[in-house]
């Protein structure tokens, strides 16, 4: 009997009953295998020896999403990364960036001694110094500062000691250092990120961002963000995310000018013009109130305007003008809104799309409200504010001075809480500000900022920067003008306390060192405490005091060793073996839900605003008609269906869409949109968008041999459409020209991408950070940098490094959030002209200045503001004069 | 599998010789010690900067020795002021051995393009094994390093010379056999092949003549030591040359994606 003949059916019926099969589940299921990653995970063994491998948990911080590891170490040596599986928000699993993370720490290129220059800045001449004679040389040019602004009396003197950061996660260390200067003048560099939305949500609900409920919702407004790979807390998010989608059936509807792979994974993919996301949103808005739509006990209850007021602030914005800006359907607005309205749970997430633009701010207000009318605050399955925890600094903690610092916080941008970062060097460059001692820390503005030709020219002028220091372990663009270095160890060989509100678990982390510092190499807060004690070996200066640490541990105990809850179980040494407290529950292997010991699910808290005051904090209040709960003076809460609820962190205890701080400057107080000049570019013309992958840093992961080769070149992407009518071909070299200057990179034609749109990833085209990130080894004068490396000299396979394309963007700054607007530059895609070559870059410092100047016309002193903001009700000729404060760390 | 040849036979000449009691030596005592003041003096320059007592034993003492083997220094290393020169050939050291882009003298990062894999252990242990332990002076410093390897052959051949002066025939066959056993298997597969590199980056005469004796010298030792078979293997391993890869034309990965 031949096969076909005992089983008569056909593949159709194959799969009908794999089918069934499948939904049988559990009870099929093998119990021989199981998966490596759930039996295994937190244990290894050697592949050599068959021995356990030591596990050391610690906190991840190959981007600044700070996912809970362990690592793996074997004979001293770290042998693999992976997730924690205590950490309650990133649960057990590291992105690619995370599980590369150890080639920083045996990377050849690696600054491993301090290096003194001896050459011209830039030239790459140096001499190794001892860690003693680097922090030495520091704490003399320190001093000399210190000693200068006590001869003259002038304490301002103190703020030409300026702290430069991309990613500071230390805890306090550094505003501790810098204040115990008695510097203001720290300058981090949030405007290049996203300031503007952290501007948009601050002065409505308190915090800087939110924190979706991913898991538990059924709709999803996704606006600018690329949440599965890039975007804040991407590994936290994008679990959650898949899991709300395949989990829990809900939809997601994303607007990017590209798409991207969270677009791709979405539901909807719509591509509006660059920077309309708030008048989408505005008019969203429109529909919802004007159709009754909205929560209205929520908005009555919890927010300090009326629906009235609102729907007659939003009569200009229909679903109609919004198509005309966006070139979305109006159609497709309207239904959009009425899904979003209607299904429940529902949440938006915003990220740099919307934000990057010169009106940053008021599109994520836009957004966020979308949130406040419906009702989805602090919902289970809704947006949510984040959850993170703190720790006490050691004491004595040095005061803030009182000298104001013009760098730290240019007054001309009152409202923008997190800084103009971008403006240091122009201001420095005009005489606005002077420095004698600069010092960088985990920062490469020369790559990462827009017009970035104009800080490396800023940093190469000594008589601008007189003594310029890098704590990096890694020659970057900018480290490799310093005067000195004194570098630091990598993130795997280093302490800090951690809390990051990647999920809706708040906890604390703690990132140690899973190996010593490799080679006797020193961690930043070693070289801090060195210095200091050099600086005041005595403690005359007053200034000893504040790093009366007998090391890096007894630093570290002093933040952990006090906390209530914590202590009991141990404090920093019960930190050291969970990596993460507390504790909440096991990661269920089948669900990734956190569960009990019963399996059953622990459910984060909701309705955070709704926590009732203590009774003993109630005494001596008063409550007004409108509920507020007020204490002398202060309003504590609102009182709502007699529940005296803490509310939100704002004056008013309550969501403030109408916000009087902005009307204050002649901003519109409430979410509102305006038209960006890119908007009315000439047709031939496009607008320059940037993009992070999913395997890259912005700046610092070039090096890194896996995720280098996954991903180290850029083409520009652009429409078929587009290029045709611009003569350009897919893989045509071409010419993206600003007002700056231009670039020559490759074009990748996609239908993925608006039609008026050309966009470059970040991440390549470095012309610094090591062998790898440069491809040195394929220019023939520099085949002697090899330095024997076989993963060099066999494996690298590609020859191509990529075009970086911040040289030719615009400085564009939003005059209320502060935040660059790198999505608004207007370029000119043509053809390479004879002669270009792939990479040529040619930018203009001069061309650039300009741009600081245009970008000032915007702030609220500027001729333009009351021309764009002609709808706001302020006394026009009696805005407050700009106000030197003392700098917002 | 050649060292674990090598070192039985040796241990076996060891056996030999103590049964014998205190034979002639293989190698005269002061041709030893003469072996172990070249590689002494090979390690210290490649260790770290020259400092001006080492310059004044190039200038005076060594001077014509070192012209004799053919290492040909520029005339600034005998003319120049010594503070002026000191600090130029620390700046080429500092590019050359120390600075990212350089040839960094490390035998992990020769063989895995890593600083500090397991070579770093058996150099540690071979110290260990010999009663020396490695401690850095500077941050990032390993003990696979290119000048330690070298230093630690020349103490190896100093004991030898010890203890053939001695007339300790035995602990003599030991320590050459530590020696050939070193040279062989933790030198043998990468230095000359580091050196060379180096030396065609090096930019100042110093460098490149001091580079090209390491090549000769321990060439000349392995030449010694090993048959033409293990020579073979030696010389690919110390040549890693630069592999060109085919650039794709198709232009459809640039994406990358």
């Amino acid at each position: 009997m031949g096969i076909h003949e005992k089983f008569k059916t056909n593949r159709r019926g194959f799969l009908k009953l794999g089918a069934s099969a499948s939904a049988a589940g559990a009870i099929l299921a093998s119990h021989r295998l199981s998966a490596m990653e759930n039996e295994l995970g937190g244990a290894d063994y050697s592949a050599v020896t068959g021995e356990k491998r030591k596990a050391v948990p610690y906190t991840c911080m190959a981007c600044n999403i700070e996912d809970g590891g362990v690592a793996m170490v074997e004979n001293g040596r770290i042998v693999k990364l992976e997730g924690n599986l205590n950490h309650p928000n990133t649960r057990g699993k590291l992105c690619a960036k995370g599980n590369s993370g150890f080639l920083h720490v045996y990377d050849p290129d690696r600054i491993m001694t301090p290096l003194l220059r001896t050459g011209k800045r830039g030239e790459g001449k140096w001499k190794r110094i001892t860690y003693d004679e680097a922090t030495s040389l520091l704490a003399e040019k320190l001093r000399e500062v210190i000693e200068r602004a006590e001869a003259e009396g002038d304490e301002s003197i103190r703020n030409e000691i300026v702290m430069k950061w991309g990613r500071n996660r230390t805890g306090g260390g550094i505003k501790r250092f810098m204040h115990a200067l008695g510097s203001n003048t720290m300058v981090n560099h949030t405007n290049i990120c996203e300031s503007s939305k952290k501007v948009g949500l601050e002065p409505s609900w308190g915090p800087d961002i939110e924190s979706c409920d991913w898991a538990n919702t059924k709709y999803i407004l996704n606006f600018g963000s690329n949440i599965l790979e890039a975007a804040y807390f991407m590994n936290p998010n994008s679990q959650r995310l898949v899991d709300g989608v395949v989990g829990n059936r809900a939809r997601i509807v994303t607007f990017d000018p590209r798409l991207s792979n969270s677009a791709g994974y979405s539901h909807e993919w719509h591509a509006p013009y660059p920077g309309t996301d708030g008048a989408i949103a505005l008019a969203m808005a429109h529909v919802i109130m004007n159709e009754g739509l909205y929560d209205a006990d929520f908005v009555r209850d919890w927010t300090n305007v009326t629906a009235e007021q609102l729907i007659e602030h939003l009569k200009p914005f229909t679903p109609e003008f919004a198509e005309q800006e966006s070139g979305i359907s109006a159609r497709d607005i309207r239904r959009i809104a009425r899904e979003f309205a209607t299904t429940k749970p529902a949440t938006t997430f915003s990220y740099r799309g919307p934000v990057k633009h010169l009106w940053g701010a008021y599109q994520e207000a836009a957004i966020h409200m979308l949130n406040v009318i419906t009702g989805n605050v602090e919902k289970k399955g809704g947006y949510c504010l984040p959850r993170g925890m703190g720790w006490p600094q050691p004491e004595p903690v040095p005061p803030k001075p009182h000298a104001p610092s013009v760098l730290a916080a240019p007054p001309l941008y009152p409202l923008a809480s997190h800084h103009v970062s971008t403006h240091a060097p122009y201001m420095v460059m005009r005489g606005e500000a002077k420095v004698s001692v600069w010092m960088t820390y985990y920062d490469n503005p020369v790559y990462t900022y827009p017009s970035s030709h104009v800080w490396e020219a800023f940093l190469k002028d000594e008589s601008l920067v007189p003594f310029f220091v890098s704590f990096s372990c890694y020659m970057s663009e900018t480290t490799e003008l310093a005067d000195l270095i004194i570098p630091d160890v990598t993130y795997l060989e280093r302490h800090d306390p951690e809390s990051m509100p990647s999920g809706l678990y708040p906890c604390l982390s703690i990132r140690q060192p899973v190996i010593e510092p490799l080679g006797n190499t020193q961690e930043f807060r070693k070289t801090l405490i060195d210095v200091i004690h050099k600086l005041d070996p005595d403690g005359e200066l007053g200034i000893r005091q504040y790093f009366a640490f007998d090391s890096v541990e007894d630093w570290m105990k002093q933040h952990f060793d006090n906390i209530p809850g914590l202590k009991e179980e141990g404090g920093y040494e019960y930190l050291k073996k969970t990596g993460v407290w507390p504790i909440y529950g096991k990661v269920d292997k089948e669900t990734a839900k956190l569960v009990d010991d019963n399996g059953n699910e622990i459910e984060p808290e909701y309705a955070l605003y709704t926590t009732e005051i203590p009774a003993e904090q109630m005494l001596g209040t008063e409550i007004r008609p409108d509920g507020s709960i007020v204490k002398d003076g202060e309003i504590i809460g609102v009182r709502v269906n007699e529940r005296n609820c803490v509310g939100f962190g704002t004056p008013s205890r309550r969501i403030e869409l109408y916000k009087e701080s902005f009307r204050k400057y002649g901003f519109n107080p409430l979410p509102t949109y305006k038209r960006l000049a890119s908007r009315d570019k000439d047709p031939d013309e496009l607008v320059l968008t940037t993009y992070k992958v999913n395997v890259h840093t912005q700046s610092r992961t070039a090096s890194l041999k896996y995720l280098a080769e996954m991903y180290h070149k850029n083409p520009a992407w652009m429409n078929p459409a587009r290029a045709k009518d611009l003569g350009i071909g897919d893989g045509d070299l071409i010419r993206i020209t600003s007002p700056v200057g231009y670039i020559v990179t490759r074009a990748h034609l996609t239908e993925g991408i608006h039609p008026d749109v050309v966009a470059v990833s970040t991440a390549c085209g470095h012309a610094a950070y090591g062998r790898l990130a440069t491809l040195k080894h394929r220019d023939p004068a520099a085949d002697w940098a090899l330095g024997g490396d076989p993963d060099i000299t066999h494996n690298v396979w590609w020859d191509d490094r990529g075009v970086h394309p911040n040289p030719i963007i615009r400085l564009s700054v939003d005059p209320i959030g502060g935040s660059q607007g790198w999505y608004d530059t207007v370029v000119k895609v043509t053809k390479a002209q004879p002669g270009d070559k792939y990479g040529d870059t040619n930018v203009s410092v001069e061309q650039a200045m300009k741009d600081y100047d245009v970008t000032l016309r915007y702030a609220y002193t500027g001729d333009l503001h009351r021309a764009n903001h002609q709808e706001v009700d302020v006394d026009w000729d009696n805005l407050p004069a700009p106000e030197l404060k003392a700098g917002g760390h | 599998m050649q060292a674990e040849t090598r070192q039985s036979e040796a241990a076996g000449k060891a056996g030999k010789a103590e049964a014998a009691g205190a034979t002639a030596p293989a190698e005269p005592v002061a041709e030893l010690q003469a072996r172990s003041g070249l590689y002494a003096l090979l390690g210290r320059c490649l260790e770290a900067e020259l400092d001006g007592e080492l310059l004044a034993l190039i200038r005076g003492p060594l001077r014509d020795a070192l012209d004799e083997v053919g290492l040909q220094l520029g005339q600034d290393v005998f003319e120049d002021d010594e503070a002026a020169l000191l600090d130029r050939l620390a700046e080429e050291f500092t590019a050359l051995f120390v600075a990212p882009g350089g040839v960094l003298p490390y035998r992990s990062v020769f063989e895995t393009g890593r600083l500090f894999q397991p070579q770093a252990d058996l150099a540690a242990q071979a110290y260990r094994e010999s009663g020396f332990e490695f401690r850095n002076v500077h941050s990032g410093e390993f003990s696979d390093h290119a000048a330690v390897m070298l230093s630690f052959v020349g103490r190896l051949l100093d004991r030898q010379a010890g203890a053939l002066a001695a007339g300790d025939a035995g602990s003599a066959a030991i320590w050459e056999e530590r020696r050939s056993r070193f040279l062989t298997v933790q030198i043998g597969p990468w230095l000359i092949g580091w050196a060379r590199r180096a030396r065609s980056c090096a930019r100042h005469s110093f460098y490149v003549g001091l580079l090209e004796l390491v090549e000769q010298v321990v060439w000349d030792d392995l030449c010694q030591l090993c048959d033409a078979k293990t020579l073979q293997r030696l010389v690919k391993a110390n040549q890693k040359p630069l592999v060109r890869q085919k650039s794709d034309p198709e232009f459809r990965k640039a994406s990358g994606l």
